[in-house]
């Protein structure tokens, strides 16, 4: 009788790797060293973490670590050829710019994370800038700074401003266009609705317009060479209440209804103002700059104010 | 006293009582209570002038005196008061638009002579009139009187506090100064009087008019021997009401501007009906339900009760908040909420302010810097939609100006500059008293400027009055016409645009004067309104 040995099956270590990947693939967020475990319960310990490490240093797996233990999540794949050939701390620079999203990252705070001398980084950036990785984006909030992301993201709005800066620049002159439109617009609902004369609750009614509609409106007008959301009408709206010009109420909407957000909707309304210039501008002493210096008997004197002079020729 | 209002106090009682008043009242004013010797030895002036100086604003209610406990009198100047004179001519055209032409003059002649007796008022209002009508025509007393009494019955004019009326007691001397009582029920009581007769024309020189005034002047006089019937009992202008009226009129030409006519209709008529029942420092007005404001509406607005309805619940929704609903019985119980209004309006006139002096874009700062309360610099750039240097610009410049403030909040114990947090704020109320400070000022320098300009051509002005009285006396004499031409053309012809020029300008700063005072009376009706009561 021959004796059947049963061997223990080696598994070989590309099979490991490949099923680790394909769990890896299985489960996109991430497995746990449990899993892998659970999977393949033959396996040791120590042919899993060979199988592991080599499946990290080839760069196809992430390493993450959570409130669970570590986790293991598999890198997209087109990343994985372009690190071919970069050294580890490039890697590190790397995957810090990429953690920071699209607002980006500015130098010393890669520095800091990474814990590498600055002129290491600056050769860093240089290589991964040089191989169109990384960009540089200037920030509107400070001029000086730059902050750094992934090439292909688009950066956010926080960063460059939103529609209302084109290069660095906020367009006055475009939000000032936008401003007096939209007051038009307000002022000319307003005026159709006093003019229809009803009852008078009707009437204040349709004197409300919706952002939504302020915001079709605009749209179509075509002055923006922009998209515009929402959000920005509505921050332009605000200015004109600030500006004294316009109401705003919210009421309850209906989830359904056309421009309700949360269940609620802002109208607007124009507006005049509750009082006319008051008295005290309409004398040259409300609006005179040296009105501090002036009293009787000194240089500057009721008696021998220029601009009182000048106010009483008029 | 600030500064300011010290001197244009003093300014004001030059113009209107002279120099030797003008000195007491200042002295009085800048050194609080004061009794008569020292007035006397810190002036300089005779005893006499003294005396007289105090009677005249007594008179006037200028200056109240009260009896110390050691046993003498202290005289006090209100600067307050003093200050009204500025609103006389308001107080006057309200009369005016109220009661017409004879309401206008009884409250003239109330002003000017501080205290009088119903009667007093009565003959001389009439006389006035009657100068002023056509030929042949003569104002009735009974007219006049009714006109007064209405203005009694709305508490445009109120009795002076009297001396009691204490038993005589022969071993207690005389108090060296009564204390004046004033019964509230008594206070817009008019006495009955039979005041019959008509005003009475002057007539420089009027041969035909002679017989017949000689037999009125001895009737006069038998009448003038008898003291009239209500002696001791004098009337004076109640301000307070006035100021009532006036911050209703603020009211609802607001309300007029942000919603519409009738609307503004609606508040006059409630506020119209609260007149008498709410006293003027009240937040609220009392609640009146909405049937009692459908009767009380003015007969021309014929609006059905459901519009009226409507009306009031756009009113009380609307964001101003100037209509409060306290109730619902009654169809719904309405209040005006008079502080919010007084609030906003000093509000609006501190934001007109703020856009005339620095531009709009400022205003609309200060406005978000109102509504936000505070607010980080960077903060300000992104609501107000402004760049960031002219916003930084712009806030520097209200700063400098007092009319924002800093908050500082440290991140740190050390109150490091670069790890603190600044927020701009805006201060109401204080900014509200820098503003009444300066309209002060430049009320006192608009009034010196006016009389720098008279001055100026005083000579001018001296040479034309004597032309005008040597015209007038020919044309008495019955000159001819080429007399009165070379007369005429004693002022040439340059003079006389000089002359024209010169009354253009002080009318202009006259109504300039009436106009920083509404402005003074709206900041100074939201400080009242701000100070707490004890």
């Amino acid at each position: 009788m021959a004796e059947v040995k049963v061997k223990p099956e080696v598994p070989d270590p590309m099979d490991i790797e490949n099923r680790i990947i394909e769990l890896c693939h299985q489960f996109p967020h991430g497995i746990t060293d449990q899993v892998i475990q659970n999977d393949m319960p033959h396996m040791e310990a120590q042919q899993r973490a060979m199988a592991i490490n080599r499946l990290l240093s080839m760069g196809q797996l992430d390493l993450l670590r959570s409130n669970a233990g570590l986790l293991y999540r598999i890198k997209e794949s087109q990343n994985a050829s372009k690190m071919k050939g970069s050294d580890n701390q490039e890697k590190l620079v790397y995957q810090i710019i990429e953690d920071a999203g699209n607002k980006g990252i500015w130098s010393r705070d890669i520095r800091y994370k990474s814990n590498l001398p600055l002129t290491e980084i600056n050769k860093i950036l240089k290589n991964l800038e040089s191989k169109k990785l990384i960009k540089a984006v200037k920030s509107v909030a400070a001029s000086k700074k730059k902050v750094y992301m992934l090439y292909n993201l688009q950066p956010d709005r926080s960063v460059t401003g939103g529609a209302w800066y084109s290069d660095q620049d906020f367009e006055s002159e475009f939000v000032e266009v936008l401003n007096q439109q939209c007051f038009k617009f307000l002022q000319s609902k307003a005026e159709a609705a006093r003019d229809s004369k009803q009852n008078p609750m009707i009437q204040r009614n349709s004197s409300f317009a919706s952002s939504h509609e302020v915001w079709k409106y605009i749209c179509e007008l075509g002055i923006s060479k922009v998209e515009l959301s929402m959000e920005d009408i509505e921050t332009i709206l605000n200015t004109l209440i600030y500006d004294g010009k316009v109401e705003m109420t919210i009421i309850a909407a209906k989830e359904g209804t056309v421009g309700s957000v949360d269940g609620q909707m802002k109208l607007y309304r124009a507006v005049s103002p509750l009082i006319q210039p008051t008295g005290l501008v309409r004398t040259p002493c409300g609006l005179c700059p040296v009105f501090d210096d002036c009293h009787e008997g000194g240089e500057i004197s009721p008696s021998n104010c220029i601009y009182m002079t000048e106010w009483l020729e008029f | 006293m600030t500064q300011a209002e010290i001197k244009l106090c003093s300014l004001l009682l030059q113009e209107h009582f002279g120099e030797i008043v003008e000195k007491i009242g200042t002295y009085l004013i800048r050194t609080g209570t004061q009794p008569l010797r020292m007035i006397v030895s810190d002036t300089g002036l005779l005893l006499d002038q003294v005396k007289k100086a105090l009677c005249v604003l007594i008179q006037h209610n200028l200056v109240t005196y009260q009896l110390q406990k050691r046993g003498f009198v202290e005289y006090e100047a209100h600067c307050k008061r003093v200050l009204r004179i500025l609103r006389y001519p308001r107080y006057i055209y309200t009369a005016k638009t109220l009661y017409s032409d004879t309401g206008e003059l009884i409250v003239e002649e109330l002003l000017l002579n501080g205290k009088m007796t119903m009667s007093a008022v009565v003959r001389k209002v009439a006389d006035r009139l009657t100068e002023t009508m056509e030929d042949g025509k003569t104002m009735d007393y009974a007219d006049v009187s009714n006109t007064f009494v209405r203005l009694a019955d709305t508490h445009f004019v109120q009795r002076c506090p009297l001396v009691p009326e204490t038993p005589e007691s022969p071993d207690a001397p005389p108090p060296p100064a009564p204390t004046l009582v004033v019964n509230e029920k008594d206070m817009y009581v008019v006495p009955r009087l039979n005041l019959v007769g008509k005003g009475k024309r002057r007539r420089s020189c009027d041969e035909e008019e002679n017989g017949e005034r000689k037999a009125k002047k001895q009737k006069q006089d038998g009448e003038s021997s008898e003291p009239p019937a209500d002696d001791g009992i004098y009337w004076q202008v109640n301000i307070d009401r006035f100021h009532q009226h006036f911050r209703d009129q603020g009211i609802v030409s607001a309300v007029a501007n942000r919603m519409d006519q009738t609307s503004s209709e609606i508040v006059r008529t409630m506020l119209r009906m609260s007149e008498v029942t709410t006293s003027s420092g009240a937040p609220y007005t009392q609640p009146l339900s909405s049937n009692e404001i459908f009767r009380s509406l003015p007969a021309g607005y014929n609006i059905a009760k459901q519009v009226l309805d409507q009306y009031l619940t756009l009113l009380a929704d609307d964001p101003l908040e100037f209509v409060g609903k306290s109730g619902d019985s009654g169809g719904g119980m309405y209040t005006v909420n008079l502080h919010k209004a007084l609030a906003s309006l000093a509000t609006a006139t501190l934001e007109s302010i703020v856009e005339e002096r620095f531009g709009s874009r400022c205003a609309r700062i200060f406005r978000l810097l109102l509504r936000k309360k505070h607010l980080e610099q960077k903060q300000v750039e992104d609501f107000a939609m402004i760049p960031a240097k002219e916003a930084k610009d712009m806030l520097y410049k209200m700063l400098s100006e007092n009319f924002v403030s800093l908050q500082e909040i440290p991140k740190t114990p050390d109150h490091a500059p670069s790890r603190t947090f600044y927020l701009y704020t805006v201060n109401v109320p204080s900014s509200a008293r820098m503003l009444l400070h300066r309209c002060y000022k430049s009320v006192a320098n608009l009034m010196e400027r006016r009389q720098y300009e008279t001055k100026e051509n005083k000579r001018l002005l001296e040479k034309s009055q004597r032309v005008e009285a040597i015209l007038a006396s020919m044309q008495a004499t019955g000159a001819e016409e080429a007399q009165l031409q070379e007369i005429e053309e004693m002022i040439t012809a340059p003079e006389r645009q000089q002359l024209e020029n010169l009354k253009r300008n002080v009318n202009k700063i006259d109504a300039s004067e009436n106009q920083v005072d509404e402005t003074i009376f709206v900041l100074e009706s939201f400080i009242e309104s701000t100070v707490k009561k004890p």
